[in-house]
């Protein structure tokens, strides 16, 4: 493939990894956040665990926009889609997140006009098809996705399509990795900087980690000789006493990020003043909802939703596994009674879900040579 | 121009590129400025419309990082890095 092969060449990755063994001090233990959910998914699919020294540790971040959605917005969404004359739209993995009484597919067994789609625009095309229904988009996504939504809500307003709304759940990364450094539970030592939002955001909005923090980050890819020399750059940071943004993934992330999609972000979103994280509670100004400018396509002024907060069931740990505080096969419930198939936290519905990444690739507990 | 919808979505992989902080490389095949739109394929000869405002101007045979239907970034060879 163009411009990938050459990310997964096999001799280069045990050349990075043998890299990174002399990096690793003896006896020093070494606890990295990737950040992101599409870098656990790497992680696990290509066994870049097994590379690493028994010292260095990946510990896996909320990065996982499904993961993060709490039931309570999941219970507001499957509301909305049962009034009358509804055409509720949203991703795939959206639709199996657990309400707390059901789930937006148990929803649409049940009578619900409930649709997959695979973008923003996808679910516009559905309400110019249906001029006589009220379509509505659940959005959910970091910076990554949010351009996505804010330009089909502008292309909404300029095609004139008034059967469109939007439940906007966009959350953005930086608040909750400020909350999880101020997490008295967890010691990090380093960051891999989720390279897909960052080509958004850029790599700009991280440098409060090694300012503020003294926390070395790097952004990456998801090939992996992406990730392998990600982590080969922060131990290289570590050794030499520097800690500073990175950019490993030089080739799609520009460091000041996609200037239009900020203004195009900033046109049609705001922040709220507080959104509700699976298993990290409460962050300020961490979710995105419609601006005044944008606040007629707001599905949820358009319609009555509960907006009632449902508290995680209680065998679920996936806030410890968010957090980074336990592995995925520590929780009581993994692979026994929180499988893909019945997932009882969020961690185990997306396949960017640390608990699903594991249970798939088979990775329930190893033992690993000590350096 | 105008460009065709794309096909049915479907959301089988196991890797869910739209929910995940994911991207997937498509090279642009047709461009259609009028509507701010580009026919792409990806690397298995999937086609999709994207919407390219994000990434504009485009040209036919570019690279482009694709989430959720929107370019949110070109993507260049290693050797042809940008810059910062």
């Amino acid at each position: 493939m163009k411009f990938v092969d050459e990310f997964r060449d096999a001799e280069l990755g045990r050349a990075v990894a043998g890299e990174i063994l002399s990096l690793v001090e003896p006896g020093r233990h070494y606890k990295l956040m990737e950040v992101c959910g599409g870098h656990t998914h790497s992680i696990y699919k290509y066994g870049i665990d097994d590379l690493l020294p028994a010292n260095v540790e990946l510990v896996h971040g909320p990065g996982c926009p499904v993961c993060v959605i709490p039931m309570g917005r999941v219970d507001d969404g499957i509301a909305l889609a049962h009034q009358p004359g509804v055409i509720f739209t949203c991703f795939g993995d959206m639709m199996r997140i657990p309400g707390s009484d059901g789930s937006l597919l148990d929803a649409k067994a049940a009578g619900a006009d409930i649709r997959m789609v695979y973008s923003p625009l996808d679910a516009l095309r559905i309400a110019k098809q249906n001029p006589d229904r009220e379509v509505v988009f659940f959005a959910i996504g970091f910076e990554t996705t949010a351009p996505s939504t804010a330009l089909t809500l502008k292309r909404a307003r300029a095609e004139g399509v008034k059967n469109f709304s939007c439940m906007c759940s966009h959350v953005t990364i930086v608040p909750p990795l400020r909350a999880l450094l101020e997490s008295p539970d967890l010691r990090l030592d380093g960051f891999i900087g989720p390279g897909h939002v960052s080509t958004v955001v850029g790599a700009r909005p991280f440098e409060f980690i090694p300012a503020d923090y003294g926390k070395p980050v790097v952004i990456a890819g998801f090939e992996p000789l992406d990730i392998l020399q990600a982590i080969e750059m922060i131990l290289r940071q570590l050794k030499g006493g520097r800690c500073e943004v990175e950019n490993q993934y030089k080739r799609v992330v520009p460091y000041a990020g996609n200037l239009r999609a900020l203004e195009v972000l900033s046109e049609v979103f705001e922040l709220r003043p507080h959104f509700e994280w699976r298993g990290l509670g409460f962050i300020s100004h961490s979710g995105l909802k419609l601006s005044q400018a944008y606040a007629d396509l707001d599905a949820e002024l358009r319609f009555s939703v509960p907006g009632l907060r449902v508290a995680d069931p209680k065998a679920c740990q996936c806030g410890e596994v968010l957090k980074g505080v336990i592995k995925p096969w520590e929780c009581k419930v993994f692979g026994t009674a929180c499988t893909p198939e019945r997932p009882i936290g969020t961690c185990m519905v997306s396949s960017e879900g640390a608990c699903a990444a594991y249970y798939n690739f088979g990775r329930f507990a190893r033992e690993r040579e000590v350096v | 121009m105008t460009i065709g919808a794309t096909a049915e979505p479907a959301c089988g992989s196991e890797h869910c590129i739209t929910c995940g902080d994911d991207g997937e490389p498509m090279t642009v095949i047709k461009v259609d400025r009028d509507r701010g739109l580009a026919l792409c394929a990806d690397d298995d000869g999937a086609r999709a419309t994207v919407e390219t405002a994000l990434v504009e101007p485009i040209e036919p045979g570019e690279r482009l990082l694709v989430h959720a239907g929107t370019a949110i970034a070109h993507v260049y060879r290693a050797e042809d890095e940008v810059a910062g």
